[in-house]
């Protein structure tokens, strides 16, 4: 009884089963060098401001906003929240409460998958594509991929597919973001 | 417990190679999981079964070492192993239930982890209890707080391959689990006085983890000392990039020091197996403890 030497080849090949087909598809987009990815969402992004197709606006956080606890929608723009209210806000945030993009005129988006795609996780939880301003690239390296919820309370500016959603709350399906100043307030940025 | 120890040129170069080696092997660790997120995340859930099962079968293959230097240099890199899987299957975890990162910038990975304190406090207690365990850190709880009715240690160690992936394995976990705690708002907080604690008690405790690796001039020994040693100073890292006084250069994938510290980690391999190959005495004895 050899067989058990067929044990390590069988484990080792284990992995390769684990491929399901979406993870295929999906590792096609990673055939092409992250540089070269880069910069097909930053023109992408860029295509999509010089027409007008961009979201700009503050994160603000669903539960206070829709319980009516908290009015970000009536304060100052880019001073939605006071700092006791930040930092409630930020732990309900971290703890997967929705987010929504808040424009000056009182729009509000939704962060959505894309359209047809039906098991998704939450929107909070994933890295979107970070463009830098020209004034961030000449600075220190900076993040070049950010979440949503060291962001609240901020203003940012993204693109992607919007959709009409529902009763006046818009949906979009963030692509790229910009913003100003650092992805972790008072922390080092990293080039990742 | 170790005999008393005398500092020579001969154990400062081997603490100099291990702290070398296992700290390089940390950095390496790091960039591996950087570059992979940045330019194939699709693979990441692969690399950890493969890293898995590898890990697995390299303290496997410690049975058929004879020396304790040797063991302990492959348990090293499957305790690696198998902590890379863990890591990695928490990833998945997070991204199965939305964890979402901190307002402070915690991966959901490490967020979950965390939570763990008390998986890791039931380990901890049996640990202090089971006689053959060799920490010092643990003689000294059992001593101190007079936790054993018997001897403070007893039984032959053979398997130091299986032993030292477990302490590389514990040690990793116990700092993460401090590193969470203090990162949390909600609990401490970056800027809170037990993140600062953590900072100046890791940096204290550093310095004499390193007097007291000075005094092995083993590289089974040493290798296993240096986990502890180097993991006490990678809490201070962690903190200081928290703080934003430190950019780590695997994080932030800064070729010019990852490639010094790639060739110590080379360089640093290659004088431990060189050592390993010519030694020829065995394993170590180890003597109860009373």
């Amino acid at each position: 009884m050899k067989l058990w030497k067929l044990l390590p080849v069988l484990l080792l090949s284990t992995p390769l089963a684990c491929l399901t087909q979406g993870e295929i598809e999906e590792a096609d987009v990673y055939k092409t060098p992250y540089a070269e990815r880069m910069k097909m969402a930053e023109d992408k992004f860029y295509a999509a401001q010089k027409e007008g197709k961009t979201v700009t606006g503050v994160i603000v956080e669903g539960n206070t906003l829709f319980n009516n606890t908290i009015e970000p929608q009536n304060k100052p723009y880019k001073q939605p929240y006071t700092q006791e209210e930040y930092d409630a806000v930020a732990i309900s945030a971290e703890r997967n409460s929705k987010l929504f993009i808040l424009t000056e005129d009182g729009t509000l988006y939704y962060p959505t998958p894309p359209q047809g795609q039906l098991v998704s996780e939450s929107e909070q939880a994933h890295r979107i594509d970070r463009v830098l301003t020209e004034e961030q690239k000449k600075g220190p390296k900076m993040f070049t991929w950010a979440t949503l919820v060291p962001l609240i309370g901020r203003e940012v500016e993204v693109s992607g597919e919007i959709f009409p959603g529902y009763s006046g709350v818009k949906g979009i399906n963030i692509e790229a973001i910009q913003f100003e100043g650092l992805y972790i307030v008072g922390q080092s940025e990293e080039s990742v | 417990m170790a005999a008393k120890k005398t500092i020579t040129i001969k154990s400062i170069f081997y603490t100099a190679v291990s702290f070398t080696w296992i700290f390089g092997l940390a950095a390496i660790a790091h960039i591996v999981m950087v570059l992979i997120e940045k330019h194939n995340p699709v693979i990441k859930y692969d690399y950890a079964w493969g890293c898995a099962i590898i890990g697995f079968l390299t303290i496997y293959m410690t049975r058929w070492c004879k020396r304790d230097g040797w063991q302990s240099f492959w348990g090293v890199l499957g305790g690696l192993g198998l902590w890379f899987a863990w890591e990695y299957s928490l990833m998945y975890g997070g991204h199965r239930m939305g964890v979402t990162y901190t307002f402070n910038g915690s991966y959901p990975e490490y967020r979950i982890m965390k939570w763990s304190f008390m998986a890791f406090l039931m380990v901890f207690t049996y640990l202090l209890y089971q006689e053959s365990a060799r920490c010092n850190f643990i003689y000294f709880l059992r001593r101190k707080l007079k936790l054993m009715r018997g001897v403070v240690a007893t039984g032959k160690i053979d398997n130091y391959g299986p032993r030292t992936a477990f302490e590389y394995i514990m040690i990793t976990w116990a700092g993460y689990v401090l590193l969470m705690i203090a990162y949390d708002d909600q609990i401490f907080g970056p800027e809170s006085w037990f993140c600062y604690a953590l900072f100046f008690v890791s940096f204290s405790v550093f310095f004499y983890l390193i007097y007291k690796l000075l005094g092995y001039d083993k590289f089974g020994a040493n290798l296993r000392y240096a986990i502890p040693t180097v993991t006490v100073l990678w809490n201070d890292v962690e903190i200081l990039a928290k703080w934003g006084m430190l950019k780590e250069p695997w994080v932030h994938i800064n070729w010019k020091i990852m490639s010094v510290i790639i060739a110590g980690f080379a360089i640093s391999t290659y004088l431990i197996i060189k050592d390993l190959r010519r030694k020829k005495e065995g394993m170590i004895e180890s003597k109860d403890i009373v």
